[in-house]
């Protein structure tokens, strides 16, 4: 690749960031883009999980996903043709709606197949699923050759109906049971968080796992091999042996699109952003946790890195982590490393150890800015809600002194997009000075 | 890379700094006109004196002269910005003085290009060996060197020498009372063989908690170093155990290409006596109360990896596809069995720095013996140690691929992960015993194990540490082990203590 195309299209992302600057500044959120009967969108916050509720009825949450095809906005510019569920019969969504029940539920989801392939769903970790009636098992044909992990909806018009109870509290996947290998890759795929008994703000049953529901996140990751995409759409078969991932995605997004609002109005069929904002930790005023879902739907590890703080894991594949005993077997980690088909719970929180501000200050002579490179993100100032000026001809997307802190797949070439580094499975934690802050 | 077209990301009216120009002493507050401070500076300016060992002194220093026509661009530069926008700071300012005014850094690293050998054959043809490498150097790098107690001279003669893995350097947990910070400054040299790349560098201490911005290193919320600027780091550790390090500038990029290595962080307990399971230590892994992660010698074991095809893509001002990546050498502190078992240069030891004796006359680096090839490749992976005595391995990998480290014949105990010792909010004890520790991306363990008795006839017993993911265990060639694997050598007695961390303890 000559140096040319790459400089033009990494100019292209930096005008994106901008673009999503500006929209964040006008405060211009855009519509909650899932919903429909019988589920319920969740007022959609600009920031954090976007649940999706299965109506009204307490116990028996019931949710109709239909299968949809659509295209995604890819970092370099590029879009890619998906396959996708949508919460009751919106248009194409990516990934999924995020599906948000209680333990002890029955829930209910009702596939409608819109797709030229048959489909089906699974639900890994839920027990005793049963599609229309019967137990969810895989099927097979008259040659014993096993086509498809659950009973499906039939191409275009089918509709199956699954059932099971939600035993279990954590977070767990859905994906298409059906040619998976295809399928979940093409999009099929979305998240469903089964919340304990215990309540909405603890990731399990357990007083120690309890976090602060205005910082509950979600971490989707996954990728995309652009030929098998493109071979769906031309309805051609796809060498699996061939298959090589050009794109990883967070929340079915790249970044820089990843830390634009949820339902940014020129994403309309990624609602999804992952950018954290959080309150520093404090004893008195902010004493509790941001929770963090990890997801992947990825073909090898995703070894995930949050700067600044070690997440505090305390379950996996919805199990919460505790011997048989009830001892802790919670681990601090700073390389979250979720592998194909997992799922990670991990409680975070940040604050500044040294407690640094202007009366406080570091303990070394700032540097001028004029002879620094200035990031994208930074005030101008080291300190937490407080600004600078930078230097002629410098800009910032600095609001009020906030904090901008990285959160990136550190198999570094998974954060790169067909060529454009620096993209991908990349988001920030957004740290809010303090009230009183002028961040408006 | 940086070479995006577009404004100057500051207004940098002169040229880059040259050897023996530098315009750090410079104190532009009267444009033009070199104020008392400047030349009083200028006159006295802080001595090179190298630190002691175990006790870096000062690593910084002032220049030795502005010359008269680099004091008239400086004087037109400003004024051309004077006056533009609300921009109240100086636009060009003198770091090494401000920085010579702080407490003096406890190490000085410095970031630029150069070469390290990996084995030439078999070649990858057209990208290893690559052809514009020098005599006896195979793989264009970045990385970063250690220049504490060099000369303005000594350091600036420095780009184009970087070292792979990076130096390996450790820090004493914070006390409070003490009040012990550590202080990293950082300069840029530039990219001798990429001039058309102004790309800066930071140092992002990977792991490291609760830390602000602004000494994180990652470029986007803060600030980065461009050539021949200066940015100072300061830390407060307070949580031991094993990190590593890198710069986060175009972070696929100069990770891939070399600046990484590993860090550690001594806890407050060392120095303490602790008898634990009958044998007692004075060294540990953490401040576990019990002894339970103590200590005779410890080793760092950094993990890192060469896709041949990047680096040669950087050499020659192409651009890989990184989707396209694998893993063409996979190294074990910087080097590939068998070059790991060699010796140590005579740099390993960070807080040891003298020149003619870890640095030659010019600065560069004084290879380890018998092995010029391995130049700037100065860290050993070899571990030798005396039956019973209890070992400590510190991994790290900043490869892109999960390595599986193996122990053949010695089982290793899991004492500390991502620099967190392996104990529950409850104090449950999560340590385990196993052969093979699965390590990815950005991920550390620390683990220790008891040398067993010796069985052999020889002067010791060899037991392999290597990624059992083979085609990371070899150099590309049939047959025999390469790549991420090292020796350990158990003697039965005679192995005397360490003098630092990876020292062979002759």
């Amino acid at each position: 690749m000559s140096l040319t195309p790459r400089l033009r299209r990494r100019g292209a992302s930096l005008r994106r960031v901008l673009a999503a600057a500006t929209v964040t500044a006008l405060g211009a959120v855009g519509a909650a883009v899932v919903q429909g009967a019988p589920a319920t969108a969740d007022a959609t916050p600009r920031n954090g999980i976007v649940c999706t509720s299965g109506g009204s009825a307490p116990g028996n949450p019931v949710f109709d996903l239909t299968t949809r095809t659509g295209y995604i906005d890819l970092p370099d510019g590029n879009t890619a043709y998906m396959w996708g569920y949508s919460s009751g019969f919106d248009p194409f969504q990516h990934p999924g709606p995020v599906l948000c029940v209680h333990e002890g539920d029955t829930v209910t989801v009702i596939l409608h197949n819109t797709l030229e392939d048959p489909t089906s769903i699974v639900f890994p970790g839920m027990d005793d699923v049963r599609a229309d009636g019967v137990a969810s098992q895989p099927q097979v044909d008259g040659a014993g050759l096993v086509t498809s992990l659950a009973p499906g909806a039939a191409a275009l018009t089918g509709t199956t109906t699954y059932t099971f109870t939600a035993s279990r509290p954590g977070t767990y996947l859905y994906e298409s049971g059906t040619n998976p290998e295809k399928q979940v890759r093409m999009g099929l795929f979305g998240a469903l968080v089964v919340r304990p008994t215990l309540g909405d703000d603890y990731a399990y049953d357990s007083a120690d796992s309890r976090f602060n529901p205005t910082e509950e996140f979600m971490v989707l990751l996954s990728e995309i091999d652009p030929y098998q995409h493109q071979a769906a759409e031309a309805h051609k078969s796809f060498n699996l042996n061939n298959y090589k991932p050009r794109y990883w995605l967070i929340n079915g997004r790249g970044y820089p699109d990843s830390i634009a609002d949820n339902g940014a109005s020129w994403l309309p069929n990624q609602p999804y952003g992952s950018l954290a904002t959080v309150k520093p930790y404090d004893p008195v005023t902010h004493p509790l946790s941001g929770l963090a879902r990890y997801l992947s739907v990825g073909s090898e590890d995703y070894p995930f890195h949050p700067h600044g703080n070690n997440g505090l894991v305390v379950g996996r594949d919805g199990h919460p982590l505790k011997s048989p005993s009830g001892g802790d077997l919670s681990m601090e980690k700073f390389a979250i490393n979720i592998g194909p088909g997992q799922t990670w719970d991990v409680l975070f929180k940040w604050f500044d150890a040294e407690g640094y501000s202007p009366s406080n200050p570091v303990t070394v002579t700032v540097p001028s800015l004029a002879n620094q490179v200035v990031g994208t993100f930074y005030s101008g100032s080291p300190y937490l809600g407080s600004t600078q000026a930078l230097p002629p001809g410098v800009q910032t997307l600095n609001q009020c002194g906030e904090y901008y802190i990285i959160s990136h797949n550190h198999a570094l070439y998974q954060i790169t997009s067909w060529g454009v580094t620096m993209t991908g499975p990349i988001t920030y934690m957004r740290i809010e000075p303090p009230a009183p802050n002028t961040c408006g | 890379m940086t070479g995006r077209p577009g404004p100057e990301p500051h207004l940098q009216p002169t040229a880059p700094s040259r050897q023996g120009d530098t315009m750090d002493t410079l104190h532009p507050t009267e444009p033009g006109v070199p104020t008392p401070d400047a030349v009083a500076t200028l006159a006295t300016g802080p001595t090179d004196a190298p630190g002691p060992t175990n006790a870096p002194g000062a690593a910084t220093e002032a220049g030795h002269g502005v010359s008269r026509r680099r004091f008239l661009g400086l004087a037109g530069g400003a004024a051309l910005v004077a006056g533009v926008g609300t921009w109240s700071g100086r636009v060009l300012a003198p770091e090494q003085v401000a920085s010579a005014a702080d407490a003096p850094a406890n190490l000085y690293l410095a970031g630029t290009d150069g070469w390290i050998h990996l084995p030439p054959t078999p070649a990858i043809p057209p990208y290893h060996p690559d052809p514009l490498a020098p005599a006896g150097l195979t793989t264009y790098v970045f990385g970063f060197r250690n220049v504490t107690g060099m000369t303005t001279t000594q350091r600036l003669a420095q780009k184009n020498k970087a070292q792979h893995s990076a130096p390996l350097f450790w820090v004493d947990q914070y006390d409070p009372n003490a009040h012990n910070e550590f202080r990293v400054q950082l300069t840029n040299l530039g990219l001798a063989l990429r001039p058309d790349l102004f790309d800066a560098h930071t140092l992002h201490w990977h792991g490291f908690r609760n830390v602000i911005p602004f000494f994180d290193g990652e470029p986007t919320g803060s600030v980065s170093v461009p050539a021949g600027r200066e940015f100072t780091y300061v830390y407060r550790p307070r949580d031991p155990g094993t990190y590593m390090f890198h710069c986060h500038v175009e972070d696929v990029e100069h990770v891939h290409m070399g600046m990484t290595g590993l860090v550690f962080v001594r806890p407050l307990q060392d120095g303490q006596s602790k008898t634990y399971q009958g044998r007692t230590y004075t060294k540990f892994l953490y401040n576990d109360g019990d002894g339970s992660t103590g200590h005779d010698r410890e080793f760092a074991m950094f993990l890192s990896e060469v896709w041949a095809e990047a680096h040669w893509a950087d050499a020659h001002i192409q651009l890989p596809e990184w989707s396209d990546y694998r893993a063409d050498f996979a190294l074990l502190n910087g080097r590939v069995y068998p070059d790991t078992i060699e010796p140590n240069g005579p740099s390993v030891d960070a807080f040891h720095t003298e020149s003619g004796v870890t640095f030659d006359a010019s600065g560069d680096l004084i290879p380890p013996a018998g092995r010029p090839d391995l130049q700037y490749q100065p860290n050993s992976s070899l571990v030798r140690c005396n039956s019973g005595e209890r070992v400590a391995l510190r991994f790290a990998n900043l490869g892109f691929r999960e390595a599986a480290m193996t122990t053949s014949g010695i089982r290793m105990r899991v004492v500390g992960r991502d620099a967190t010792p392996m104990r529950g909010r409850d104090g449950t004890d999560t340590s385990y015993e196993t052969e093979t520790l699965n390590i990815g991306p950005g991920e550390s363990y620390d683990v220790v194990f008891t040398a067993p008795a010796r069985t052999g006839s020889g002067a010791y017993d060899t037991y392999y540490l290597y990624n059992r993911a083979f085609n990371r265990s070899n150099n590309l060639a049939p047959g025999g082990f390469g790549g991420q694997a090292t020796e350990i050598r158990v003697y039965a007695s005679g192995v005397g203590p360490q003098g630092y961390p990876n020292d062979w303890g002759n």
